[in-house]
């Protein structure tokens, strides 16, 4: 497909805009290890597909006709919607993991300190 | 010493620990701490502080004998309750008993807990204010709220219980080491009854007295009770769509 940039409407330039943004601040991130390169997939997905959108307009409004939206933009954005739904959904799943190791570790944090103790007033009495 | 079975003794419970998960309960755990002393003098006593910001720890610490777990973060009453049993199994008592540090429940019941659960051979007892009805009085609103749970647990896990929130408990080994694993966070007590029957664990209830809290306030006021009802039948819900362990 020929891509015809001289005929570039304006939305289409601030999608692409948009796009790299995403793109090379995602790429940056994990580069300087900010966010996991498992948790970049969902990012960098969002951002190619914003470009691609962004590039090949037709490929958007074929995608509407497809599943019978009449407003092009209004099925861009369910997808878009889709997309930040499953991010949130994923995040969930990662803070309750998170939660539940934290748990554990201030547990045996607690139990481990109070054996220190134990460990300590053996030795003080061993020592007298 | 500890691993002698324990339901045939009735004042020595070397082989029990009694857990008190305790948060801000500096006027409460002194009186909590010598009368558990004193109605179960073989017993360990395992103060699990739950990153209080008074003197709880401090002044459980002045008492000889007693351990104190001092937790790093706020885990809330389930986190600090499996911190008990994880220490329970490290150090092989083969029961625990739960008394909460604000001093609601009374230690010189416990003996009625073990009477059950030799009776009825099972692996867990919940101490109940509402089964003896009038040891404990209670609003319509209340009453209505019990029926509910009750007719939760009797539809869902086939068990009779009128007090499923109750923290007043004894578990044996085998409960113990299936909940050191598993034990949320937020209204563990319900879960756990869920948990255990589906284990095919056995659960049964015996009538205590309980008292009404002498200092502080109880987490739940009249607005926020229906959302936690709400939030606590969810809670049994989603247990029981979980698969087995």
């Amino acid at each position: 497909m020929l891509v015809p940039v001289g005929s570039f409407d304006k939305i289409q330039w601030l999608g692409i805009i948009f796009s790299l943004i995403i793109l090379l601040s995602v790429i940056f991130l994990v580069r300087e290890r900010l966010i996991k390169e498992k948790y970049s997939l969902v990012w960098l997905l969002i951002g190619v597909f914003v470009l691609v959108m962004s590039v090949f307009r037709g490929l958007l409004e074929g995608f509407s006709a497809l599943i019978g939206v009449d407003y092009a933009p209004s099925a861009f954005f369910a997808l878009l919607i889709a997309f930040a739904y499953l991010l949130l959904l994923n995040l969930s799943v990662s803070i309750s993991g998170l939660k539940a190791q934290h748990k554990a570790i201030s547990q045996e944090m607690g139990l481990l300190r109070l054996r220190v103790e134990e460990l300590e007033k053996e030795r003080a009495k061993a020592e007298e | 010493m500890r691993n002698k079975p324990g339901l045939e003794r009735d004042n020595d419970r070397a082989d029990t620990l009694i857990v008190v998960p305790a948060f801000n309960e500096q006027n409460n755990i002194v009186g909590v701490l010598r009368e558990i002393r004193n109605s179960l003098p073989g017993a360990g006593i395992l103060v699990v502080n739950d990153c209080s910001h008074d003197d709880t720890a401090t002044i459980a610490r002045t008492f000889d004998g007693v351990c104190v777990v001092d937790l790093p973060c706020n885990l809330g009453i389930g986190g600090a309750m499996q911190t008990g049993f994880k220490y329970a199994l490290t150090k092989d008592y083969q029961y625990v008993v739960q008394i909460d540090g604000d001093g609601q429940h009374v230690p010189s019941e416990v003996g009625a807990l073990f009477e059950k659960m030799q009776q009825e051979r099972c692996d867990m007892v919940i101490g109940s204010r509402f089964l003896d009805v009038d040891s404990y009085r209670t609003t319509w609103c209340r009453r209505l709220g019990i029926k509910v749970f009750y007719c939760l647990f009797r539809a869902l896990v086939n068990t009779k219980i009128t007090d499923g929130t109750s923290g007043f408990r004894l578990y044996n080994r085998k409960s113990l080491q299936l909940l050191a694993r598993f034990y949320s966070s937020d209204y563990p007590e319900p879960d756990a009854i869920v948990l255990l029957k589906k284990n095919g664990l056995r659960v049964a209830e015996v009538g205590v007295a309980m008292r009404q809290r002498e200092n502080g306030r109880s987490s739940i006021t009249p607005i926020k009770s229906p959302y936690y009802m709400v939030k606590v039948i969810l809670t049994i819900l989603f247990s029981c769509a979980r698969a087995r362990r």
